[in-house]
C-alpha cells in the first residue's frame, strides 16, 4: 500500500503549480488501504475477504478562507487534474450558499514519515492460515466454556496516508491495526445473552503470537462465561451508587464525557467553552485526576500525523481538575483559544477532517497496587482490593461495572452514557451478580466523584469512534481499576 | 468496465482452476453534500463536499468448488483485473452453501431516479440555497443558540452480471437533509427525491416546536411503571433496529439471535397478536425501494413478522439455503418497513393516553444495548412530561425494560405522528427521573 502513494511526488506537485496558478491554496490527500478479515463459526470458515481502497481528496482554499473538499477513488493523474479544475468552478457557483470562511493558523512545513517496521509483514498475510488457526481456537473454547455459541474473527487493516500542502508539506505515515475478536452467545434456555471481546495488535501474526493469545484468550472464555451466566442475572435497581469501574470503561468516561467536549471544532457549543474559547483553569473535576490524549505507538488508534499533515501532539485535557488544553486542528486552534494539536482525522480521503481524540486516559495520582495480570481480576479479586484499601469503610455496598459496550454523549449538555457487559455488587458480604445497565449523567459530577485508583495504566481499550458519520480507530484506558463515590447528578440504570 | 473485467474472468486460471460461476455487482456514484457546524455552513469541519465513487462486489466459484466473495475497487475493475484475480483465489474458502448464483427471472419495474437530485448530485446546489435560508429564518426567529445540519444528494447507476445470464441494470437517486437545533434535538428526511417545500417546512416547524418545548422545565415525576410514548424517531432507531437485527437470517441460523429457528411458521405468537412488520421496497421513490439486491434477488413486498408470529427472518441465498427457505428482500431503509398493528390513535388521542407520562423523543445508547436478550436500559435525556393530553416542560431520565415483552403488552397502542411514516409506540414502561 506504501508502494501505491511513493510515486506520488509529481502529481501532489503538479496539483499544488495548478492550485497555485488558480490563487487559491491546497490540500491533497491521497490514501491506500488494505484490510483481511476472516470469519469462524461453528467449526467452519464463514467468510474470508481482502479488500483494498485506494483514492484521493482535493481540498482548496480560498484566499477568503471558504473552502471545498473533492475526492475519486483512484490516483491517475488525468481524473486528479480533472477533479481539481471541476471543483474550481463547483466552489464559485456555491457562493449563493452564504458558505462560511475560517481563518487558518499559521503553519510550519512539515516534510515526514512514519512507517512502522511491522508493516513489511502485511505482504505475507495468510488469510488461510488464519481461518484454520481460528478454528482451533474456537475448538480450545468450546472446551473450556462448554454450551456457549462462539464466533470469532481475524482482522487486518494497513491504513496508509500521504498529505501534501501547498506550503510544500509533504507527509506519509502507516497505520497497521490487527487483532482477534470473539462473541459469544448463550445458546439455551428461554433467554440470551451476546458478549463480545476484541484485542488489538499492530502484527498480522497475533494468531500465532502466544504472548498475545494468552491475554486474548483469558479474556475470551471470561466473557464466554459472562454470556451464559448473564440470562438468569437480575437487574440492578436504577439510582445513585458508589462504583468501581474497569480501564475500559474509563476510556469509556474519557472519551465520551470529556474527550468529546474538548474537540475544538465544537467550541461554539462545548460545554467546556465560554463564547466559542476553551475554559481553560476551569475547575471540571477533584484534584488528583488528570486527562491525556496522545498517540501510543503500536496502539490500535495510532495515528502520528493528522490528515492535514501536522504532527500529533500530547494534549493534556484536564491536569489535577482543571482544563488545560483542547483537540486541535489549523482552523480551530485559534478561535478556540488552544494550541495546536494536530487532532485532525479523517476515516477516509472522501471526508474532511475534524479534530479527534487518538489515545485518551484518565490518570489518577498515587493509585494503589493490584498485582498480576488484569485477565487475573475478577469480581471477587476487586472486591478484595476494595476491601484491603478500606473502601468499604466509606461504602459498604459498590457497585462494579465490568466491560465496555459502547457510549454517547451531547457534547452540549455534558450529558453521557455508557453502558458496559456486567454489574457485580461488592460488599464484605460477598459478590451478587446483575444484568448490565446504562451509567449515565453528568461529566463534571463523574470526573468529580473519582476517589482511588488501582493498579498500572492499561491503555489498549479499542473501539471506533463515529463523529460527524465518520468511523476512526479510538482506544485508550486508565490505571486497572477507578472507584467513583455516588454522585447525584451520575447514575447507574435503571434495568 | 464491467464487461472487460468479465471478459478477463472467464479467461482466468489459477493453479489449474478456473470460475465456474460467478455473480458481479457493480456501481458507480457522484455525491454533493454540504454540512453546517454550530450555525456555520460549509466551513472547513463541514466542507461542501464532491466525490466520484465506482466499485463492485463479487461471488465466484471455482472449479474445485472453492468460494471468493469481496469487493474490488475502480483501479481493480478497470486496470488490475488479473491481480484482484489471483488475490482472490488466496483467500478462497470451502462453503458449500455459497455456490449459489441467480439466473433470470421477473423483476419489477421501480422508479428510484429523479432528475433534480441527479443535477443536485452533479453541482446545480440553487434547491440548497431556499432550505438553508429557511433553516436560519427559524433558528434566528425562534432564538435557538445553534444549529447544526447536513445536505446530501447522490446519483448511481448499478449493473448485475452472472454467469447465469442474469444482465440488470438501473439507475437512482437518494437525497436527505438533517438539522439539530441547540445541539439537542433533531430531524430530517431520506428519500429518492427531494421533499416538498411545504413538507420540508412542516417537518422544520415541528423540530422547532418540539425543540421550544425542550427549554421548559417539567415538573419532576415519581420513577415507576407510567405511560411512555416513544417517539416515530425511536421506535425506528430503537425498536426496530433491534426487531430488525434480530430476524437476521445468519443470527437465526446460528443461535445468536433472541429468535429461534423453530419458531419461525410457528403458530406460537412471539409479539402481541395483531402486530406485525412488513416490507415493501416496490413503492417508488423511497429511500428503502429497490428492484433486485445485489445477489441478484428481485424485490418483492413480504412480511417478517404477521399477526405476532414469525413468517421468515430476512434471508440471503446463503442462509435461505441453510434455513430451508428461498431468499427474501432485504430492508435497506426505515421508509420501506412497516410496524402495523392495532388501529392507530391520532398524535392528541396518543398524548391523552399518555397523560401521568412521558414522550421520549430521542434516546442515548441504543447502540449499546445487547438486542439478542431485549433488555435495555437507556437514557432519555430529551423526553417531555404528558399533561393534560398535551407534552409539557422537559423531563431527563431513565428508560428500561425488556423489549420483547414490551411488544407482547395488551396495553400497548400504535400512534400515527403527523408527517412521520413509522408509528409513534404507547407502552408502559419503567421511566426514572433524574
Amino acid at each position: 500500500m506504501i508502494r501505491e502513494l511513493e510515486p506520488l511526488t509529481g502529481l501532489g506537485a503538479e496539483l499544488i503549480r495548478r492550485a497555485d496558478r488558480a490563487g487559491v491554496a491546497l490540500i491533497w490527500r491521497a490514501q491506500a488501504r488494505f484490510a483481511c478479515q476472516t470469519l469462524v463459526r461453528n467449526g467452519k470458515v464463514e467468510s474470508a475477504t481482502a479488500s483494498s481502497s485506494t483514492g484521493h481528496g482535493i481540498q482548496l482554499f480560498t484566499t477568503e478562507g471558504r473552502t471545498i473538499l473533492g475526492s475519486r477513488d483512484d490516483l491517475l493523474p488525468e481524473p486528479a487534474t480533472a477533479l481539481l479544475d471541476h471543483l474550481f468552478g463547483a466552489l464559485g457557483r456555491a457562493d449563493r450558499l452564504g458558505l462560511e470562511p475560517a481563518a487558518i493558523c499559521p503553519l510550519t512545513p512539515l516534510n515526514a514519515r512514519a512507517v512502522p517496521d511491522v508493516v513489511t509483514q502485511f505482504d505475507a498475510i495468510d488469510l488461510p492460515g488464519a481461518g484454520r488457526r481460528l478454528i482451533e481456537l474456537e475448538r480450545e473454547l468450546r472446551g473450556t466454556v462448554p454450551g456457549a455459541g462462539i464466533k470469532l474473527s481475524y482482522r487486518t487493516d494497513l491504513d496508509c496516508w500521504r498529505v501534501f500542502r501547498s506550503d510544500g508539506t509533504d507527509v506519509l505515515f502507516a497505520m497497521p491495526r490487527c487483532g482477534l475478536t470473539m462473541v459469544a452467545s448463550s445458546n439455551g434456555g428461554e433467554g440470551r445473552n451476546t458478549v463480545g471481546v476484541s484485542l488489538h495488535s499492530p502484527s498480522p501474526g497475533c494468531a500465532w503470537d502466544e504472548r498475545y493469545l494468552a491475554r486474548f484468550m483469558a479474556r475470551a472464555a471470561a466473557a464466554a462465561r459472562l454470556a451464559l451466566a448473564l440470562p438468569d442475572a437480575p437487574s440492578h435497581p436504577a439510582g445513585s451508587y458508589p462504583v468501581v469501574i474497569d480501564y475500559a470503561l474509563a476510556k469509556g468516561l474519557a472519551h465520551e464525557a470529556f474527550g468529546h467536549a474538548a474537540e475544538a471544532d465544537g467550541f461554539r457549543s462545548s460545554v467546556l467553552a465560554k463564547d466559542g474559547r476553551f475554559e481553560h483553569g476551569r475547575k471540571v473535576g477533584a484534584d488528583q485526576v488528570s486527562i491525556i490524549d496522545e498517540p501510543v505507538e503500536h496502539d490500535h488508534a495510532w495515528q502520528p500525523f493528522s490528515a492535514n499533515g501536522v504532527r500529533r501532539e500530547r494534549t493534556v485535557i484536564v491536569d489535577h481538575g482543571r482544563l488545560a488544553g483542547g483537540l486541535s486542528d489549523p482552523w480551530s486552534a485559534g478561535p478556540g483559544g488552544v494550541a495546536l494539536s494536530g487532532a485532525g482525522r479523517a476515516e477516509s480521503f472522501r471526508n474532511g477532517p475534524v479534530p479527534r481524540m487518538t489515545n485518551i486516559r484518565i490518570e489518577v495520582d498515587g493509585p494503589l497496587p493490584a498485582p498480576g495480570r488484569f485477565e487475573d481480576y475478577g469480581p471477587e479479586q476487586v472486591r478484595d482490593l476494595l476491601a484491603n484499601a478500606g473502601v468499604f469503610r466509606r461504602h459498604p455496598v459498590v457497585s462494579f461495572l465490568s466491560g465496555y459496550s459502547g457510549g454517547q454523549v451531547n457534547t452540549s449538555s455534558g450529558d453521557f452514557v455508557f453502558n458496559c457487559k456486567a454489574i457485580y455488587r461488592l460488599s464484605d458480604d460477598g459478590v451478587e451478580f446483575f444484568k448490565p445497565a446504562i451509567f449515565s449523567g453528568s461529566m463534571f459530577g463523574a470526573l468529580d466523584s473519582i476517589r482511588e485508583a488501582f493498579g498500572p495504566l492499561e491503555l489498549d481499550a479499542l473501539g471506533y469512534c463515529g463523529k460527524w458519520g465518520q468511523s476512526v480507530p479510538s482506544s485508550g484506558g486508565s490505571h486497572r481499576f477507578l472507584v467513583l463515590d455516588d454522585h447525584p447528578t451520575v447514575r447507574l440504570g435503571g434495568g | 468496465m464491467l464487461d472487460r473485467f468479465i471478459e478477463k474472468l472467464q479467461a482466468f486460471r489459477s493453479d489449474g482452476k478456473t470460475i465456474r460461476d460467478w455473480s458481479v455487482y457493480q456501481s458507480e456514484s457522484r455525491r454533493l453534500a454540504l454540512g453546517t457546524k454550530d450555525r456555520q455552513t460549509g466551513v472547513v469541519h463541514a466542507p461542501l463536499t464532491v466525490s466520484e465513487g465506482c466499485g463492485a462486489r463479487y461471488l465466484l466459484v471455482w472449479s474445485d468448488g472453492r468460494i471468493s466473495r469481496g469487493s474490488l475497487e475502480r483501479r481493480q475493475l478497470d486496470q488490475d483485473a488479473d491481480s484482484a484475480l489471483t488475490q482472490a483465489r488466496a483467500v478462497s474458502f470451502e462453503d458449500p452453501d455459497s455456490d449459489q448464483v441467480q439466473g433470470p427471472g421477473e423483476f419489477p419495474e421501480v422508479d428510484l431516479h429523479n432528475d433534480g437530485v441527479a443535477a443536485l448530485a452533479c453541482g446545480d446546489v440553487e434547491p440548497l440555497a431556499g432550505r438553508l435560508a429557511a433553516v436560519r429564518e427559524l433558528v434566528q426567529g425562534r432564538n435557538f443558540r445553534t444549529w447544526s445540519g447536513s445536505f446530501g444528494a447522490s446519483e448511481a447507476t448499478a449493473r448485475l452480471r452472472t454467469s447465469r445470464g442474469l444482465d440488470l441494470g438501473g439507475r437512482g437517486t437518494s437525497f436527505g437533509w438533517h438539522a439539530t437545533l441547540n445541539g439537542e434535538i433533531g430531524d430530517g428526511f431520506g428519500a429518492r427525491a427531494l421533499d416538498s417545500d411545504h413538507e420540508f417546512a412542516a417537518r422544520l416547524q415541528r423540530l422547532g416546536h418540539v425543540a421550544v418545548r425542550l427549554g421548559e422545565p417539567g415538573k419532576r415525576q415519581p420513577a415507576g411503571v407510567m405511560p411512555v410514548l416513544m417517539h416515530p424517531n425511536v421506535v425506528e432507531n430503537f425498536v426496530l433496529g433491534t426487531l430488525l437485527g434480530n430476524l437476521e437470517g445468519a443470527g437465526v441460523v446460528n443461535g445468536e439471535s433472541y429468535f429461534r429457528k423453530e419458531q419461525f411458521g410457528s403458530n406460537k405468537p412471539v409479539l402481541r397478536t395483531d402486530l406485525s412488520v412488513r416490507l415493501d421496497p416496490l413503492v417508488p421513490m423511497k429511500s428503502g425501494s429497490y428492484r433486485f439486491t445485489a445477489e441478484g434477488v428481485p424485490a418483492d413486498r413480504c412480511h417478517f413478522i404477521e399477526n405476532g408470529r414469525l413468517v421468515q427472518p430476512v434471508l440471503n441465498l446463503k442462509y435461505a439455503r441453510r434455513f430451508g427457505a428461498g431468499p427474501t428482500p432485504v430492508p435497506t431503509s426505515m421508509d420501506t418497513v412497516h410496524l402495523e398493528g392495532p388501529p392507530e390513535l391520532t398524535e392528541q388521542e396518543g398524548c391523552e393516553a399518555a397523560a401521568g407520562g412521558v414522550l421520549i423523543l430521542s434516546v442515548l445508547g441504543a447502540h449499546t444495548q445487547d438486542a439478542s436478550s431485549g433488555d435495555f436500559s437507556l437514557s432519555a435525556p430529551q423526553a417531555l412530561g404528558m399533561t393534560g393530553g398535551e407534552p409539557a416542560g422537559r423531563l431527563r431520565g431513565t428508560l428500561s425494560g425488556n423489549l420483547f415483552e414490551l411488544l407482547q403488552m395488551d396495553d400497548l397502542s400504535l400512534v400515527r405522528f403527523r408527517g412521520e411514516h413509522t408509528p409513534g409506540l404507547l407502552v408502559n414502561c419503567r421511566f426514572d427521573p433524574k
